[in-house]
């Protein structure tokens, strides 16, 4: 099978460009065939020269074809609110793009100011998909997005906070700076400290020890500021944090190499203290980008804020003007084309459709709006025109107080004490028995110098950064791997709470089935004049019904012959019929008729997914409890049970999106897994929520977990990768405390020294980095 | 061993030097994207792009 030139897709129904009686392709669709079109024509070409060279990383896909005009970026209001000022004091704007995937996007991004009138320069950052555009004068970002729009690349303008913005980015380089002054610092140390063990003479001794405390001190004082920082707050908090044994550490090793080095003494801890401060900084910094490149909040909000709409002159329906739903007031009127989401809560004026209403209430069925009727945000319209008057706009619709519920309950998730804080209760109670048994333990043998040094030490050795370390790396680890392979988790403790669930609850539409009426079921008991297949194909040509829309689809792929239909009719409610080739022909009922005969019924019903049954099942062997929560009717969701072989207590019906969330809430440990947003108040009162894909966007901002591929199959995988994790965590665990059983039992035998220390510390370390790279078996295959 | 009174000094300003370099990257935002320059750079800038809406592709 060969490959779209654009897009890189398998091709089905191959589309070629022809030109000059040379074909061109071959494209997966009209969408791809036009983007290249306008690539070329705007003398670009060398995109796919360039594109040819790169190993994709990220997979395209096919581009859809949509005539947005966008002029809504032009609006004063609209560029007061999202466009900002560069340092050339001209209007700059940043856009989310769809489809970056490879070097030749960022070559053609880069390319806007040389085909698009009054862009002056245009950047791109590959990682988050972002593109900053700037404009002179004369430029407009209307055409700047449509530009983006047709090669390929859908633009979706982001509101930036300027302030949050760089406050984030100088955090990020205040952590930079110290990972490197650290970095530096430990490696200068490493020069002298190794000669001093390597037995420097006498008289460079106190000369390299004096060094060492200059290096360790920026390290001590500027580079560790985050964990006297985190301890501070924890006990303010009255918490505990595994920073508070660190910092612990950190300052008695201080205070001690100051103190010998005023005394004579060339003995200190430094160069294993500012090697650890610097595995820290580092660990934590990569655990850190890896979780923000996985779900932020801030950078979804433009999500679903949705598409353009057309707002109407209410006087003349004929005259059109693009806005950005988030200007629409009351008492305006939209013209809402087929397959939009109704923006806004709103009555129908004019125009007959269907509404698919899953989003919000979880039915599958199609509901039939016509004038007078009440619509809501949120929902979808499937086949006709409409042009609405808004009742309710942006927050005070229904969905909006709804996704007002779920951002007020997302800081009262309860948070849990992960497995690291929790052992750094005993173990800092446990170092602070030893270290005193031993301090009064050696003054009753030894004198007050040796006591308080030996104390001291034993505080210093166990550090527990073998701990600290390895639990960060363990979740790095998982956190990439598994985003690699579509799953993206937005935090560690994510990872933690999954291992700890024993309740799941899943949410029927969308997730078990496919969201989508199809024809599961034709029986064909003649043969008709003509084929069935374009009976059908012809006599349902026009009709915009949902039986009609589906079976349309079922026939579309056998291509069936276009034919003259005579007396062709649509009663509303029945079917459709007409004559073709002298034959009477009848859709109703579900049946085929041809001349009052019955040829051919069929069945329609929301398809179960394929993988729906396996997956139950691997839950189950899981040790999860399932149950399907579902806002669909009773005797659907009893359909769905019977074809799963679920009991009866393994599913409940017609439940409102606020009594799902009751219901979640009243059971700890429990998981969610759903898509739509009725699901997102559910989905965040969950202790995990796990979004699969198709979700609506806004469910991304309630739930913790979320799936690039549809259906249940990866969320058996998660567990079983969140279990695996959690073992490693532990055996890290166990050899940590292991090494510092060790230390403190040199300590009381008395050889505890800086040697044995920087022996001892970072074999400690290398261990866990080891056990946590070797993983599991059961990793060790899922990673594969 | 005299050369060591020439040798630390040496050590340390060559070290600070780099230090001072990553603090001053750091400030200038060098670090902030590490995706996208690596792939920017490997784009050569051919002249034949701009303009001429005649040229067309061949694949």
């Amino acid at each position: 099978m060969s490959a779209c030139i654009h897009c890189d897709q398998e091709v089905i129904h191959a589309h070629y460009h022809s030109e000059d009686g040379r074909e061109c392709g071959p494209f997966c669709c009209q969408g791809c065939l036009t983007v290249f079109n306008v690539i070329n024509f705007k003398g670009l070409s060398e995109y796919y020269e360039i594109k040819k060279n790169v190993e994709l990383f990220k997979k395209r896909a096919p581009v859809e074809l949509r005539s947005n005009h966008y002029s809504y970026l032009d609006d004063v209001d609209f560029l007061n609110e999202y466009a900002h000022k560069n340092l050339h004091n001209e209007l700059t704007m940043e856009f989310y793009l769809e489809g970056i995937h490879c070097a030749a996007c960022l070559w053609i991004i880069e390319k806007l100011p040389t085909f698009v009138n009054g862009v002056s320069a245009s950047k791109l950052n590959m990682g988050r998909s972002v593109a900053t555009v700037s404009i002179s004068n004369l430029g407009k970002f209307s055409d700047v997005a449509r530009e983006l729009d047709n090669i390929g690349y859908r633009p979706h303008p982001l509101k930036v906070n300027q302030s949050t913005k760089d406050l984030k980015i100088k955090e990020e380089r205040s952590m930079l700076l110290k990972i490197g002054i650290a970095g530096a610092a430990a490696g200068n140390i490493m020069l002298y400290a190794v000669s001093l063990y390597a037995g420097a003479g006498p008289e460079y001794e106190e000369l390299f020890n004096a060094m060492t405390v200059l290096f360790a001190l920026p390290v001590l004082t500027y580079c560790s500021y985050p964990f006297y920082r985190t301890s501070y707050l924890a006990l303010k908090n009255k918490t505990l944090s595994i920073d508070i044994p660190i910092a612990m550490s950190l300052i008695m090793g201080g205070v001690m190499g100051i103190y010998n080095m005023i005394n004579h003494v060339p003995e200190n801890y430094f160069d294993s203290l500012t090697a650890l401060v610097f595995l820290l900084l580092l660990s934590r910094y990569f655990l850190k980008t890896i979780q923000e490149k996985g779900l932020s909040t801030t950078d979804l909000h433009f999500f679903y804020q949705g598409e353009s709409v057309l707002k109407v002159d209410p006087n003349d329906f004929s005259k059109n003007q693009e806005i950005h739903p988030k200007f629409i007031k009351e008492q305006d009127y939209l013209r809402i084309l087929p397959n939009q989401i109704i923006p806004a809560d709103a009555v129908v004026v004019s125009g007959e459709s269907y509404l698919n209403n899953s989003l919000l209430t979880g039915e599958s069925g199609l509901q039939k709006i016509k004038a007078n009727d009440h619509v809501f945000s949120g929902t979808m319209n499937v086949s006709g025109e409409l042009i609405i008057k808004v009742e309710k706009a942006s927050s005070e619709t229904r969905l909006g107080k709804i996704l007002k519920n779920v951002e007020n309950g997302w800081g009262q998730k309860a948070q849990i004490i992960d497995i690291t804080n929790l052992i750094s209760k005993y173990f800092v109670a446990a170092v602070f028995t030893l270290s005193f048994i031993l301090y009064f333990w050696t003054l009753r043998h030894h004198g007050q110098k040796e006591a308080l040094e030996l104390a001291l030490t034993l505080l210093i050795v166990t550090c527990p950064c073998a701990l600290a370390i390895a639990t960060p790396l363990t979740f790095i680890r998982t956190l990439s791997k598994s985003a690699q392979k579509g799953i993206i988790i937005k935090d560690d403790a994510v990872v933690e709470k999954l291992s700890k669930a024993k309740y799941i609850y899943i949410d029927k539409t969308g997730t078990i089935t496919q969201n989508q009426l199809v024809v599961d079921q034709m029986n064909i008991y003649h043969q008709t004049q003509v084929t069935l297949e374009a009976v059908i194909y012809n006599l349902e040509k026009h009709s915009l019904h949902p039986v009609a829309m589906c079976l349309k689809e079922c026939v579309k792929i056998s291509n069936p012959e276009v034919m003259n239909v005579e007396d062709a009719k649509e009663i509303s409610g029945v079917g459709v019929s007409g004559i073709i080739n002298g034959h009477f022909y009848e859709i109703k009922n579900y049946g085929i008729y041809e001349d009052h005969k019955l040829m051919a019924d069929f069945h329609i019903q929301d398809a179960l997914r394929t993988d729906a049954k396996a997956s139950l099942d691997a839950l189950r062997l899981q040790g999860l409890k399932i149950q399907i929560l579902s806002g669909d009717k009773k005797e659907n969701v009893q359909a769905i049970a019977l074809e799963l072989g679920l009991n009866e207590n393994e599913y409940q019906a017609e439940l409102s999106p606020e009594k799902k969330s009751q219901i979640i809430k009243s059971t700890p440990q429990s998981i969610m897994v759903g898509d739509g947003a009725n699901d997102a108040i559910a989905l965040a009162s969950a202790d995990t929520g796990i979004a699969v894909f198709g979700a609506m966007d806004i469910s991304l901002r309630a739930a913790d977990v979320y799936m690039n591929y549809p259906g249940l199959s990866n969320v058996a995988e998660l567990m079983t990768i969140s279990k695996e994790t959690m073992k490693v965590i532990r055996r890290n665990l166990v050899l940590s405390l292991c090494y510092n059983s060790i230390s403190v039992l040199l300590a009381y035998t008395g050889h505890i020294s800086p040697l044995t220390a920087a022996i001892v510390m970072p074999v400690s370390s290398l261990t866990v980095l080891i056990s946590t790279l070797i993983g599991t078996k059961t990793l060790r295959g899922l990673w594969k | 061993m005299e050369i060591i009174v020439f040798l630390i000094p040496l050590a340390l300003i060559l070290g600070a030097f780099f230090v001072g370099c990553f603090i001053w990257m750091t400030k200038k935002g060098q670090y902030d994207d590490l995706e996208t320059p690596g792939h920017r750079m490997l784009l050569d800038e051919h002249n034949k792009v701009i303009n001429n809406n005649t040229h067309k592709g061949e694949l």
